[in-house]
């Protein structure tokens, strides 16, 4: 994307910006609105259920639009997106041994 | 394997040496600048770093029977004593992060129309917000260090007295998990490192783009490799705000 843009692809990058910004501000509204009204309503898995989804919508953005991933060759993105599946491995791995620790140390 | 055959046909038959397949040449495979790869593969092993100690932080918080809710922890605003107001500062820090995020996209994108002076507006305005950024990081970490909070003890405990016994005996050392503090300043704390070394490379850039040597180069690259850099920094609080402060 070294090369020099013509009128229209600007506006139309430009415009895609502002959309994704605006996106990014609707779900942390969202996010923060919920935390504060609904944190004791909603049974607590299914709100940290959500608060993920939404990280990860927001994360969607920041990487597609802001750091321009979207219009790299694909090749490029896989590249870059396959060592993440150690991540959610060690993610799982992790969270299973942090329970355990849970019921060794408080049986109940 | 037929791919390979074809160009080299094609290269005998044009007398063109077309270097597209990623063997060698100007051009890469990928269509990227050697630059730009690399800051992307740093990006990526830094993920990797910022997941261990997330990952870290899931593993001790889910071993843990009570642990302190961000709605007490994080109640205070700056100037108003005594205010009872969860999350909104942070959400306020939040909110400059991704606006000084944007301010460096359309840098970038005014560096891709060679628009010099565009390039200074909109690096100095996310310079802006990551300073202030770093500053409200400041006044929270003052805050909460002088309501007792620090790396090796927690003074937020479960609000109702006694959930079994063994669980205050095991809770003895601080009022709240032990961890808490160590975890809160070690990832917000590398976090707020990352937006520093942000700043002070984007003063780099806003230099080098204000002086002119950029320009002459006939291209915005390197506001384009420190855009990445910075992007990430917002792409990270984006998890430790989720961690810390949603969940």
């Amino acid at each position: 994307m070294s090369g020099h843009l013509t009128e229209e692809q600007y506006k139309s990058q430009v415009a895609a910006v502002w959309k994704s910004t605006l996106w990014l501000s609707i779900i942390t509204v969202v996010e923060v609105v919920i935390a504060l009204t609904l944190g004791h309503l909603i049974p607590k898995f299914i709100l940290n259920l959500f608060f993920v989804l939404a990280s990860v919508l927001k994360a969607f953005f920041i990487i597609a639009e802001f750091m321009h991933l979207k219009y790299e060759k694909r090749a490029f993105i896989i590249s870059l997106g396959v060592p993440l599946i150690f991540l959610v491995w060690a993610l799982i791995a992790f969270v299973v041994e942090g329970n355990y620790w849970l019921h060794l140390n408080f049986p109940k | 394997m037929a791919e390979v055959i074809e160009i080299k046909e094609e290269h005998h038959v044009d007398q063109l040496p077309t270097p597209n397949n990623g063997e060698g040449g100007e051009n890469s495979a990928l269509n990227i600048s050697y630059g730009k790869t690399m800051m992307w593969y740093f990006l990526l092993s830094d993920a990797f770093t910022f997941s261990a100690f997330l990952i870290s932080y899931a593993t001790i918080r889910i071993s843990q029977p009570w642990w302190p809710d961000p709605n007490v922890v994080f109640k205070s605003f700056p100037f108003m004593a005594h205010a009872n107001v969860p999350l909104g500062f942070v959400s306020v820090m939040t909110f400059v992060l991704i606006l000084s995020s944007v301010a460096v996209v359309r840098a970038v994108q005014e560096g891709h129309r060679m628009n010099q002076k565009g390039v200074v507006t909109w690096m100095f305005w996310g310079i802006v917000g990551g300073v202030f950024f770093l500053g409200c990081q400041a006044w929270e970490w003052n805050n909460l260090i002088h309501e007792g909070l620090r790396p090796f003890y927690n003074p937020f405990g479960p609000n109702e007295a006694g959930k079994t016994t063994l669980f205050l005996e095991k809770m003895a050392m601080s009022p709240g998990p032990v961890a808490f503090g160590a975890l809160f300043f070690g990832i917000t704390g590398f976090h707020g490192f990352h937006v520093f070394t942000g700043v002070c490379l984007n003063v780099y850039g806003l230099i080098g783009a204000a002086n002119g040597p950029f320009h002459k180069r006939g291209h915005y690259e390197m506001i384009e490799k420190l855009g990445l850099y910075w992007h990430f920094v917002d792409l990270v609080w984006v998890f430790v705000f989720l961690a810390f402060y949603l969940m």
